[in-house]
């Protein structure tokens, strides 16, 4: 009879505690729930939401000039893009925009990591020095490279370029010389990015390793490619996906500086597709032109990340 | 009398009727203002100008002398007519887009906005704004002898116009003329160039880089309205016929002789800087007496004349364009008009319409010019009385010599309403060509190759 009322009250005492657990575990759940939607939503309304009207739009023909002859049209936008040569030209200066300045970023960003690394005094100061171009909007800088800089005849650039027997030259004016100026442009203002992570990077590095280098006489150029650079990999990867992110989409410095000139010389992707969608109002082609640059953002994003694996 | 003690409740109650007052005064003085200047010329139009008295509109405008002397009378419009008017001010290179953005989603933020002439076909063809006609002929809304439409210089109601209708009320507007240093000409024994052949060769008898001084500068940067306000004149005056036969041509002999002398001129004897110059730099350097002569917007005579920044003052003298091969003088024929939005009720187009009625007539335009108290004097006022009235000519003939007759000259002798294709794909057709001006500028392309190209990128722009 004893014995009855144990396992009653064992019987009892246990399925409380089970459901009590479950629930607990499923307020939590909902607590997070409702914490992430309102983020989730706005996440939705200001990316997801655009993306897919985006494409939407690349389907139709939506040309403003004309409205008679607008409508869906599948995939005739991408069939037209894939056979414009402008379109096929301004992709070419992306990539070679793109893949000159991550990669001098990426050069010189390290190397003044290097030097700062092994600085003793000022090290504080320089860091500030040099996260000031990276604080400017990019529609400042280019108008002060181009207005007080690289003007022939009267800029900064050009007096010193005079000065030094090279004689004066239309840097944004001639199709070679502005894709360099707008090159330089971005390596100078996005370096400090580069610089800042690779020097926290260096900073981070085993000292003990490099002692032992020392021990067995490495010589300062064996530490750095056989245990610098391998040690830094991941924080040069790192750094190359996201400045080969900002500089695929890069608008802001190039349109204030060359508005894609002289021609069509420094016209990236991206000021195709402005210029086709607001100044000649073309929305349709102008968006196929956008998913193009997205896919192409993609493709290489996926290749660098991919690279990032690889060990 | 016990003496006063000061509370805190008291200076509460002070700082705060100080603060209301701060904050409601200054609109008591400027209502004020406003009702102390005469309206009896608004008044003597025989309709009722407080007929749709209490509605708001706001107008888009570029940030320009021309424009802020207008919002600074628009209190006078509150005053006569009830209407709230709230500017919106937007640069020129975006004006353009916001408004079409604006149109095209039949928002109605702008009720007007300053509208460039060759956009009138574009939204026309889009029905998104109104033909003047209706509220011209309406009675009870424009007195036709007190506003006097014909006084409006001709040619920018035409340009303005699509098949006969007009669509948008010229405010401001400018002619292309030549501006020259008189001192340096005639210490060359030089006239102002009658054909364009002349003016290349003053150029090059003025061209001096090692004294920093070059021979002339045309606008060289890229755009619709930059570069492409520039070439047209050129081709034209080159016989250049944008119609071909009815289908729209930019290539062929003539545009490749037009494209040929301009490329020659600023290669040969502008500065280098001056292939991505607009006219505010020509302006600039013309000013600090690097350039001796430019063909620009005739309005650009106040900025040479700004005696803060030009050294370049009491030598400067005006002239209309050299003639082209073709025996042709052609100028722009732009201006700034406003059009009435669509897409708003009826009440505030109604409104938007007595704004511009207000803004054209010849009585604010005086106001907003010779009459006006302020520093700047306008340039580009849109009637032909005003034009010929004394007081005026008087204050335009101190930019120079020639001012009044060339600007004069070229508005009556020298627009053509063809001076740019007036079609609806303008936006796309200006930015092509002005592409290809530049390809050729900074020899990317020959002259050949980038209008041939363009005519390849504009031919399928135009298949319906």
């Amino acid at each position: 009879m004893a014995t009855t009322a144990v396992t009653s009250a064992e019987i009892a005492s246990e399925a409380p505690r089970s459901d009590f657990g479950r629930v607990l575990a499923q307020r939590e759940r909902r607590f997070a729930a409702a914490l992430l939607a309102p983020a989730f939503l706005a996440l939705l309304a200001t990316t997801t939401f655009p993306l897919l009207f985006l494409i939407y739009t690349s389907a139709f023909r939506m040309d403003l000039a004309m409205p008679f002859t607008n409508g869906f049209v599948g995939f005739e936008n991408y069939r037209t893009l894939l056979a414009d040569e402008r379109f096929w030209t301004s992709l070419l200066v992306s990539l070679v925009y793109t893949g000159s300045t991550v990669a001098l970023q990426v050069i010189v960003g390290l190397a003044l990591a290097l030097l700062v690394m092994d600085m003793k005094r000022g090290q504080g100061w320089f860091r500030v020095i040099a996260i000031l171009p990276v604080v400017l909007s990019p529609a400042v800088v280019g108008m002060i490279w181009r207005t007080f800089m690289l003007a022939p005849e009267f800029g900064i650039v050009d007096y010193l370029a005079i000065n030094a027997g090279l004689g004066s030259k239309n840097w944004l004016g001639d199709p070679t010389l502005a894709m360099v100026s707008v090159i330089a442009i971005h390596t100078w203002q996005w370096t400090p990015f580069a610089f800042m992570v690779l020097l926290a990077s260096l900073a981070s590095l085993p000292e003990d390793i490099y002692e032992a280098a020392r021990l067995d006489r490495a010589s300062a150029w064996q530490r750095f490619r056989r245990i610098t650079l391998p040690l830094l990999r991941p924080a040069i990867v790192m750094v190359i996906i996201m400045r080969t992110m900002v500089a695929l989409t890069a608008f802001a410095a190039i349109f204030t500086v060359t508005a894609g000139g002289p021609g069509t010389a420094t016209e990236i992707l991206n000021l195709y597709a402005y210029r086709k969608s607001f100044t000649e109002l073309s929305i349709g082609y102008g968006s196929a032109l956008a998913v193009a640059l997205l896919i192409v953002t993609i493709i290489i994003s996926g290749i660098l990340f991919a690279m990032r694996r690889a060990k | 009398m016990p003496s006063f003690t000061p509370t805190r409740r008291t200076l509460l109650k002070t700082g705060t009727a100080a603060a209301a007052f701060a904050t409601v005064g200054p609109a008591f003085l400027r209502q004020a203002a406003a009702q102390d200047v005469d309206l009896a010329p608004y008044k003597s139009a025989q309709i009722d100008w407080q007929q749709v008295s209490g509605e708001t509109i706001t107008v888009a405008v570029i940030p320009a002398s021309y424009f802020e002397n207008l919002i600074t009378l628009a209190p006078q419009f509150k005053a006569l007519t009830g209407i709230d008017v709230r500017f919106e001010k937007i640069p020129p290179a975006q004006i353009r887009q916001k408004s079409v953005i604006d149109l095209t989603s039949k928002t109605g933020t702008y009720a007007t906005h300053a509208a460039d002439p060759m956009y009138y076909a574009l939204y026309a063809a889009n029905k998104w704004v109104e033909p003047l006609d209706t509220y011209l002929a309406d009675k009870s809304l424009t007195d036709p002898a007190w506003f006097k439409l014909d006084d409006i210089i001709p040619a920018w109601r035409s340009a303005n116009g699509i098949d006969g209708k007009l669509y948008g009320m010229p405010y401001d507007g400018e002619v292309t003329i030549q501006v020259y240093r008189k001192d340096l000409y005639d210490a060359k024994g030089l006239k102002p160039a009658d054909t364009l052949e002349a003016y290349m060769s003053n150029a090059a008898a003025l061209n001096t880089p090692n004294d920093r001084v070059w021979g002339a500068a045309l606008r060289g940067v890229a755009g619709a309205g930059q570069n492409m306000y520039i070439y047209p004149s050129i081709f034209r005056e080159f016989g250049g016929d944008w119609m071909k036969g009815g289908k729209l041509t930019v290539n062929g002999p003539e545009a490749e002789a037009a494209l040929a002398w301009y490329v020659d001129i600023m290669k040969k004897y502008a500065p280098t800087a001056a292939a991505n110059w607009n006219w505010p730099d020509i302006a600039d350097a013309f000013s600090q007496g690097t350039v001796a002569s430019y063909i620009d917007a005739h309005s650009s005579a106040s900025v040479i004349n700004n005696p803060e920044k030009s050294k370049i003052i009491g030598k400067v003298a005006y002239a209309r364009w050299p003639k082209g091969p073709s025996g042709k003088r052609t100028t722009s024929i732009w201006n700034w008009g406003f059009p009435i939005n669509s897409a708003l009720p009826e009440k505030k187009r109604k409104a938007t319409w007595l704004f511009i009625q207000w803004a054209a007539s010849a009585e604010t335009q005086a106001r907003t010019a010779h009459k006006f108290a302020g520093p700047t004097k306008r340039s580009g006022v849109n009637r032909t009385s005003v034009w010929k009235d004394p007081d005026y000519i008087k204050l335009m003939n101190g930019f120079g010599e020639n001012f009044v007759a060339a600007t004069m000259g070229a508005l009556q002798e020298d627009t053509d309403v063809d001076w740019r294709p007036r079609v609806p794909q303008w936006p796309a057709i200006g930015d092509t060509m002005a592409t290809a001006i530049q390809s050729a500028l900074s020899g990317q392309a020959t002259i050949k190759a980038a209008l041939d190209d363009a005519q390849r990128r504009i031919e399928p722009m135009m298949r319906g």
